[in-house]
């Protein structure tokens, strides 16, 4: 045991050599394959998880500005929907207003057309009674006493014809 | 049986196991090289079972013991090396590796190839090969050579000493210690062969064999860190 001998020195140190290798490359090298691989996955997941909160943030960020978009909107349409409304009010009271005045405007005239129909009817009526009256006086014998009695007549028979 | 008997038989005895037909006895192969070949093929094939269908997900029991146990393992070696010297952490769980298996051979009655001169020659030779080595590889040869002479040239002589000191220490460290290990344990045999060897066989042959193989690679390791910094 005490004599050395250098091949068996060398024996062992290519012994040494074989589990060195075996350890490396069987043991180590597969547990850090998976570990290695583990490592990334982990990290990959993490670098999702923190993509999907920031597209989460985002959407959040875009939702929000949405819904206001939306309240102006809608202030914006209630606002056009009462203008629109006060002008149709506008627009009809207008309207109205302007038959009105046109049918008033109308009666007028027609009032207006009738006064003078009747006022022809009236002329012609006084026309004829003068005629009338005329010819009575041509007819009779004239005195100054006789004429008055017939101008009163007269005046009393229009009179009571033209009430 | 006397103590001298015993070394006789332990030291002189004819550890050629394989005889070469060739070389005049210089080929031939020691039992302590086939002992290591035996232990060899059992982590081999302890390692090939607990690698074998490692998964990313789902892992057993095994995979989460054996990644447990690299990591571990790796993480003694580099907390010893420091982290310049991480690189030499496979080949510092090999030299454990190597050391605790032979170390505690003596468990099943065989002789620890550690107890042969041969193998723990050839752990300090790669050893301080290995040392001298990293040295250059960090700081080139002539850095290398500059750190002799430091920290102040006058030790420069014991610096070169050293190199052959340090492997010589860590070879006779390791083969006294389980030669005596080995001795005792053989003179108890001797003394009462039922039950009185059973506490001195878990603490000679696991504990100060353990002992010794994570010494050996400390002292290494320390050595690999200070020619790296």
């Amino acid at each position: 045991m005490l004599s050395v001998n250098l091949w068996n020195v060398l024996w062992t140190v290519i012994n040494l050599l074989i589990l060195y290798f075996l350890i490396k490359k069987f043991l180590f090298k597969r547990v850090d394959e998976v570990l290695e691989k583990r490592q990334l996955e982990i990290e990959e997941a993490s670098k999702e998880a923190d993509m999907m909160i920031e597209e989460a943030k985002k959407t959040k960020a875009e939702y929000l500005q949405r819904i206001e978009l939306a309240d102006e909107e809608k202030e914006q349409i209630l606002a056009d929907i009462k203008k629109q409304g006060y002008d149709e009010y506008e627009r009809i009271v207008n309207d109205a207003r302007r038959k009105g005045e046109q049918i008033v405007t109308e009666a007028k005239h027609n009032a207006e057309v009738e006064n003078e129909r009747v006022k022809e009817v009236y002329a012609a009526q006084l026309a004829d009674m003068v005629v009338e009256a005329a010819s009575k006086i041509a007819a009779t014998k004239h005195s100054t006493e006789n004429d008055r009695e017939l101008y009163d007549k007269f005046i009393s028979e229009a009179g009571a014809k033209n009430e | 049986m006397n103590i001298k008997e015993v070394l006789k038989e332990l030291l002189l005895e004819d550890k050629t196991l394989i005889h070469m037909p060739f070389g005049n006895g210089n080929c031939d192969f020691n039992k302590s090289v086939v002992l290591s070949w035996v232990f060899i093929l059992v982590v081999f094939i302890l390692i090939l079972i607990f690698t074998h269908n490692m998964k990313v997900h789902n892992i057993s029991k095994r995979q989460a013991a054996v990644e447990g146990f690299v990591i571990w393992i790796r993480g003694l070696a580099v907390g010893m090396l420091g982290e310049e010297g991480k690189d030499y952490a496979t080949y510092i769980v090999s030299v454990l590796v190597f050391l605790a298996c032979s170390n505690v051979m003596g468990l099943f009655g065989v002789v620890p190839p550690t107890m042969d001169l041969n193998v723990t020659i050839a752990l300090a030779l790669v050893s301080i090969i290995m040392v001298e080595a990293a040295g250059i590889r960090s700081k080139g040869v002539k850095g290398w050579a500059k750190a002799f002479a430091q920290p102040m040239a006058v030790i420069a002589p014991m610096n070169v000493l050293e190199l052959a000191i340090r492997p010589l220490s860590l070879c006779m460290r390791l083969f006294g210690n389980i030669l005596g290990a080995t001795v005792i344990m053989e003179l108890l045999k001797h003394i009462l062969p039922v039950g009185l060897p059973v506490p001195f066989s878990l603490y000679f042959d696991i504990f100060d064999g353990l002992i010794q193989a994570y010494v050996f690679v400390f002292l290494t390791s320390l050595y690999i860190k200070e020619a790296v910094e």
